[in-house]
């Protein structure tokens, strides 16, 4: 009754293929872009930015970056620890020796290297697909933390091998750092996030997106009708990364203040994959779902047991957080591959006949 | 009923073409032209070797030995996305339609070699790719509307029944604006009423853009009725080429459709 | 830099050269490790063989196996009876996993597959911990465990009689699976079986039993690959871990050979033993952490199938 898209009619291909058509759904953003902007530095305690919020925001730049590659293009791959790793310490070693460069600049030349190495461990794609591909890319995540690890100038020469994030400022504001504001570092990944997040979505239903998908469904085909498999598997590649190096900038810089290469192991590469396959492949609503879903499970199992009147071990805490993780990703490749965005989806379609049952 | 049309130049010259898979061969020895605008038709029983056939054309198999010249540029082995930029567009026998997307997306994915702008400019939307994002929706909406399937077009194509999936596919063929147009199998599987509807768009788009077209049919009625000429494909060799009224009277293809014991 | 390179084009290589005695030694050591490796690799390939199913978390029943048996052992149980148990809660546990993970995903591409048993890692790793603890436990079974020397000339070589108990064992498993699957009537039931599902039940080949009969096997491959892991580096999670190292060696072997996982696990093991003691040194060491997936993907360069595997033809 109240989610109709009738009497809403476009009368130009251009309002058709606009990111938002039904209105209800621009009012929906626009009060969630309010909230997040306004509202929530305001509200919000420095735990919940800190644990919680920014966390959310780190995970869904990278989740997006899977997404983009799995999702989309339909290459599967388990480096996604390893190209974080490499935004991470591009940027630290750009800023530590451009200290005056601006941060957003460092963050923007670390998410290219990253799409650079992206590149180069994106060639075996043309020959290697499917699973044989993920086992391959488990190569560049192991070399890669083992080559953060090993080769001291990466974190330059700091005896415990940690990276710390140096002060800096965005037009006065101390933005990294270990006396940067919550409210301030927030902000930032924010407004990273949200303009990232719309860049995918016009590469993905334009050009760029059409040609990862027909790959992703059938690459002869597209071969066939005139698409490069090879560059656009590339390109991909390139993208995917660029935004894992810009979320492991970011993790650095922008949430945690300070890495090591643990950070970035192999176990972050799953994690980030179950954001991708629990929030919906092949949908940037999925990877904030994914995101969200998976920052919030723990600080559930934190809580919750408490509420209820249960004191739970730290690590027996730790263990159901396991099998929930594990036995949520079977579930849901069972039930319903497309994941919580498809969930959405057809609750919106519920919401359109709501209150009429069909 | 196809009408005689005074002789042209031949567009695709396929000379002494054979191929082998393995110890099987494929195609032996086999060579026909086709004339710039005509409906030639390839027909033949079950694994004649004319699927094969179309796919030594778009360079999808490379034939071991004899040369394919199109537009006159003569060449034994082509990438299939060459093929493609040069002007030849195709649909399968199996349906090669991209499940994920819908049918509008699909036959945008056609427009894909028209399409210029750079990745970033892409990315932000802006300008040149949102004119040329818009131009080329017209375009679509064109053959959308040519097609009547203005109905399906936000459709996923994998929900999508049999005879509508096929004609988005030639909808996606046509969207890449071809010269020469192989459509293996376009009717199979379909009802009476889709076939004439079938046949219709297919006559059309040779009609009204003058697209060369070579197509696998197995329905006589149809081939008979609306190709200029004929080859006649029987294990691998070509036995018989003409105009329809010349094939339909050879004894020899008489003898390989009702299956005379073959030496 | 200078340096770097000549470590590694100079001071290595003559190193290996140098001394042949000590070479043969690192090749031994790999050899056994390959062993481990091809032990794990050998569950998940009997599995595909018979039904066709793949069984990305052979791993992680490794792990499990060697969990469940040094927790009865930790209980008082007798090793024997340990050894017992543990062979039936593998095999109830590989039933469990058929029917709720793998059967309703069983028209799935393989991707699916694959991230579904990450997560059933997980889950058996969490209930693992939940269960008997998450601290390194010492696995004895009793197998004796002290370095002998081989005399080689006037220089010895080095080894440790566990390396050979583990080695011998594991050789006896291979060769008794290989008999068994060719030799006897069960075996052949079994290549029927994954040869074709429905022909094998037309000739009265119950699969449901089959399935189980499998998978036990498997249990059992999983619980010594786990005891002789265990026992040389303890029982802890990066057991699980060490298990997917066996994926290079699927991919080297083939997915579906037997040999192919014997020589790709062999290869694996030399491989890393080799480049770890002699090139290790150049670069800081821990190359035993890339190496085998390294060298999976340029093998996948060149040779997609693997070695032993069947060339993919695509056909539109």
């Amino acid at each position: 009754m109240f989610y109709r898209e009738s009497g809403q009619f476009k009368t130009s291909y251009a309002a058709d293929q606009a990111l938002l058509p039904i209105a209800q759904d621009r009012w929906f953003v626009v009060l969630v872009i309010a909230l997040a902007f306004v509202v929530v530095p305001l509200w919000a305690d420095e735990y919940w930015l800190q644990a919680v919020l920014l966390q959310f925001l780190i995970y869904a730049m990278a989740a997006m970056g899977l997404n983009l590659l799995l999702g989309y293009a339909g290459q599967l791959s388990l480096g996604t620890g390893g190209f974080m790793a490499v935004g991470a310490y591009a940027a630290y070693k750009i800023t530590t020796a451009f200290p005056d460069l601006n941060i957003i600049v460092v963050f923007m030349l670390a998410g290219l290297c990253a799409a650079g190495v992206g590149i180069l461990f994106g060639i075996p794609s043309l020959r290697i697909k499917g699973f044989y591909l993920a086992v391959a890319t488990l190569a560049s995540q192991f070399f890669l933390v083992w080559l953060f690890n090993k080769v001291p100038w990466f974190y330059n020469y700091n005896p415990s091998g940690t990276l710390t994030a140096p002060p800096r400022e965005i037009f006065g504001y101390l933005v990294t750092g270990p006396r940067a504001l919550p409210e301030v570092r927030y902000l930032v990944a924010l407004t990273l996030v949200a303009v990232f997040a719309l860049l995918a979505r016009n590469l993905v239903r334009g050009r760029v997106g059409r040609s990862w998908m027909a790959i992703r469904d059938m690459d002869i085909a597209a071969e066939i009708i005139g698409f490069r498999p090879f560059q656009t598997k590339l390109m991909a590649f390139a993208i995917s990364s660029f935004y894992c190096g810009l979320a492991g900038a970011m993790q650095l810089f922008l949430w945690l203040g300070s890495v090591e290469t643990e950070a970035f192991d192999i176990i972050v590469s799953f994690l980030v994959l179950f954001m991708v396959i629990i929030g919906g492949l092949g949908s940037t609503l999925g990877s904030f779902l994914g995101a969200g879903f998976i920052t919030l499970v723990p600080i559930f199992l934190t809580n919750a047991p408490r509420l209820v009147g249960l004191d739970m071990a730290a690590d027996l805490q730790k263990h159901l957080e396991l099998m929930i993780f594990g036995s949520l990703i079977i579930f849901f490749l069972i039930t319903e591959p497309l994941g919580l965005a498809r969930l959405w989806q057809v609750t919106k379609e519920k919401l359109r006949r709501w209150p009429f049952p069909y | 009923m196809a009408t005689q049309r005074h002789s042209r130049d031949v567009i695709l010259d396929v000379d002494n073409i054979s191929l082998s898979f393995g110890g099987v061969k494929a195609i032996q020895d086999v060579s026909f032209d086709v004339r710039e605008g005509e409906m030639r038709a390839i027909i033949g029983p079950n694994g004649a070797g004319k699927s094969s056939m179309l796919n030594c054309i778009n360079g999808f198999y490379h034939p071991q030995q004899g040369t394919i010249t199109y537009k006159g540029v003569k060449r034994s082995q082509m990438r299939t996305h060459e093929a493609a930029a040069q002007g030849i567009a195709r649909t399968f026998q199996n349906i090669a339609l991209f499940k994920g997307m819908s049918t509008l997306d699909n036959i945008m994915t056609g427009r894909n070699l028209k399409m210029r702008v750079n990745v970033l400019l892409q990315a932000l939307h802006i300008g040149p790719a949102r004119r040329e994002e818009i131009a080329h929706r017209e375009f679509a909406e064109k053959i959308i509307d040519f097609l009547e399937i203005q109905a399906i077009r936000k459709t996923p194509v994998g929900r999508l029944p049999y005879g509508l999936q096929k004609r988005v596919e030639l909808g996606r063929a046509l969207a890449a604006e071809p010269d020469l147009l192989l459509l293996d199998e376009p009717m199979a599987g379909m009802n009476t009423e889709e076939k004439e509807d079938m046949c219709r768009f297919i006559l059309d788009v040779n009609d009204e853009y003058g697209t060369t077209i070579v197509l696998i049919e197995h329905d006589m009625s149809v081939v008979m009725d609306i190709s200029d000429r004929v080859v006649v494909l029987d294990y691998g060799e070509k036995i018989a080429d003409g105009t329809p009224d010349e094939v339909r009277n050879n004894p020899q293809v008489i003898d390989a459709y009702l299956g005379v014991a073959h030496d | 830099m200078q340096e770097f390179l000549n470590c590694v084009f100079v001071s290595s290589p003559s190193e290996l050269v140098g001394s042949p005695v000590f070479f043969a030694e690192v090749v031994l050591s790999g050899v056994l490790t390959g062993v481990m490796y091809s032990l794990v690799a050998l569950g998940f390939v009997l599995i595909l063989k018979a039904s066709g199913i793949f069984n990305f978390s052979q791993g992680t029943m490794v792990l499990f196996a060697a969990l469940t048996l040094v927790g009865f052992m930790e209980l008082g149980v007798p090793t024997w009876l340990a050894l017992i148990i543990t062979i039936g809660v593998m095999v109830l546990l590989a039933v469990a996993v058929e029917k709720f993970v793998l059967r309703p995903l069983v028209n799935q591409d393989l991707i699916i597959l694959f991230m579904a048993t990450i997560g059933l890692n997980f889950v058996l790793e969490g209930l693992g911990e939940t269960i008997w603890g998450s601290n390194v436990k010492k696995l004895d079974v009793g197998i004796p465990d002290y370095p002998f020397e081989i005399p080689v000339g006037d220089d010895y070589i080095l080894l440790s009689t566990f390396d050979v108990y583990a080695a011998v064992i594991g050789a006896v498993l291979v060769f008794s699976l290989a008999v068994f699957f060719h030799k006897t009537p069960i075996g052949r039931a079994l290549r029927a079986v994954a040869d074709d599902h429905q022909a094998a039940m037309s000739v009265g080949i119950p699969l449901k039993t089959i399935w189980i009969i499998v998978w036990s096997v498997a249990g059992v491959v999983a619980l010594v690959a786990g005891i002789m892991w265990g026992s040389k580096s303890g029982v802890q999670f990066s057991l699980a871990l060490i298990a997917f190292k066996a994926l290079p060696v699927l991919i080297l072997g083939g997915f579906e050979s037997v040999p192919g996982a014997i020589i790709g696990g062999l290869i694996i093991g030399v491989g890393e033993k080799i480049a770890e003691v002699y090139w290790g040194p150049c670069v800081g060491g821990a190359i035993e952490n890339w190496f085998a997936y390294m060298l999976a993907l340029v093998f996948l360069l060149f040779r997609p199938q693997g070695l032993f595997g069947e060339k993919i033809i695509e056909r539109v």
